[in-house]
C-alpha cells in the first residue's frame, strides 16, 4: 500500500474524532492530530485501535507514542504493512 | 522553574466496553498499573474509570513535566501511577472550585514517576466527569484548581470556555489579562502586555473544562500587590 492510499484510509480513521472537517481534506505529512485537526488527546487510543482494525496491524507502544504528525503515522503503519507482508 | 498541569476526562465521551478491552486499557496502564488496581481498595471505583482516571493523573504530569523538558512526547505507559489512595480529605489544601456545590472535599491521591522526576496528583471524580491536578509538593500549597461545565460543546468553545474560566479566577489580582501559547504548545498569560510569571494550564473534554495555576497569594498580599509577577 503506497503512502497516498495509506493517507486516504487514514482520513477515515480520524473522521470521528475532529470537528474540523475541512483541515482533514486537506491534511499533508506535516499535519499535527491535536494541535491542527484539535483531536482530544484522549481519542488517541482510540484513532491507535482504530487504525490497527483498518489495516489489519499491531500498533505497539513505542510505535503509538510517535503517532502525533500525520507523517509519522503513515511511517508506523507502512512498517506495519511491510512487517506482515 | 515551578509548574502546572491538570486534566479532565469527560466519562460520556468515554466508551466503557473499549476501555475494558486489553489491547485499549494496555496502551494506557503498564503492567504495575495493571495489578495496583487489585491492590488498591475502591470498590466504589469501576475499571474503565480507574483507566480514565490514571489517563488524567498521566496527561497532567505530561503537561506538567514538557514546560520543565520541552522535548518530551507523550507516552502513558512511562509516566507510572506509583500509589493511589482512595478517596480521603488530604486534599484539603487544593484551592478547588468545583461547578458542583455538593463536593466533598474528598480525592483520590498518589504518586506519579516519570524517569527521576516524582509528582504528586489529586484526582476527583464524579458521575460525569474525572479531574486531576499535579504538583511537585505532596502539600499542594499554592495550587488553584477549578472544574466547571458548559453547554456548548464544540472545541472552540471548550477552549474559550476554559480561558475565560481561568482569567475570571486570577482577575482579582491582574486586571488585563490576556493568553499566549508558547511555541511549545502550553499557555501563557500576559498582564498588561507582560508575561507572568505563573504557570497555568488549561484543559477541556465535552461539557466540562478545568484549569490548575500556582499563585503565591500570601507573597502577593504581603507585598502589597507591588510584587513583580512577570516573567
Amino acid at each position: 500500500m503506497d503512502r497516498t492510499t495509506i493517507l486516504t484510509e487514514l482520513k477515515k480513521v480520524l473522521v470521528p474524532y475532529t470537528e474540523n472537517k475541512t483541515m482533514l481534506d486537506g491534511i499533508t505529512e506535516e499535519t499535527d492530530l491535536i494541535k491542527d485537526l484539535k483531536i482530544n488527546s484522549a481519542n488517541l487510543v482510540d484513532i491507535i485501535i482504530d487504525a490497527e482494525s483498518q489495516y489489519n496491524i499491531e500498533i505497539d507502544f513505542d510505535s503509538a507514542e510517535k503517532m502525533y504528525l500525520i507523517g509519522n503515522c503513515i511511517d508506523i503503519i507502512s512498517d506495519k504493512l511491510n512487517q506482515s507482508a | 522553574m515551578i509548574s502546572t498541569g491538570n486534566d479532565i476526562v469527560a466519562l460520556d465521551l468515554t466508551d466503557i466496553k473499549r476501555t475494558e478491552q486489553g489491547r485499549f486499557y494496555t496502551q494506557i496502564l503498564s503492567n504495575s498499573e495493571q495489578k495496583l488496581y487489585q491492590q488498591v481498595s475502591c470498590p466504589q471505583l469501576p475499571f474503565n474509570q480507574y483507566v480514565w482516571l490514571l489517563w488524567s493523573a498521566k496527561e497532567s504530569a505530561y503537561k506538567y513535566l514538557k514546560r520543565l523538558t520541552p522535548e518530551l512526547v507523550f507516552s502513558p505507559t512511562q509516566i507510572i501511577i506509583q500509589s493511589l489512595k482512595a478517596p480521603n480529605r488530604s486534599g484539603n489544601d487544593v484551592n478547588v472550585t468545583l461547578w458542583e456545590s455538593t463536593c466533598d472535599g474528598e480525592f483520590y491521591s498518589g504518586t506519579i514517576v516519570h524517569l527521576s522526576s516524582t509528582l504528586y496528583f489529586r484526582s476527583k471524580t464524579s458521575a460525569s466527569w474525572i479531574a486531576t491536578v499535579v504538583d511537585q509538593n505532596e502539600s499542594f500549597k499554592n495550587i488553584y484548581w477549578g472544574v466547571k461545565s458548559i453547554t456548548e460543546n464544540s472545541v472552540e468553545s471548550q477552549s474559550a470556555e476554559a480561558r475565560y474560566f481561568l482569567i475570571d479566577k486570577l482577575r482579582p489580582y491582574f486586571n488585563d489579562l490576556h493568553f499566549k501559547k508558547s511555541l511549545i504548545g502550553y499557555p501563557v498569560i500576559f498582564n498588561n502586555g507582560n508575561e507572568l510569571n505563573i504557570p497555568v494550564s488549561i484543559a477541556h473534554h465535552g461539557n466540562y473544562v478545568s484549569y490548575s495555576f500556582v499563585l503565591d497569594q500570601a507573597k502577593l498580599l504581603s507585598d502589597n500587590c507591588e510584587v513583580d509577577w512577570t516573567a
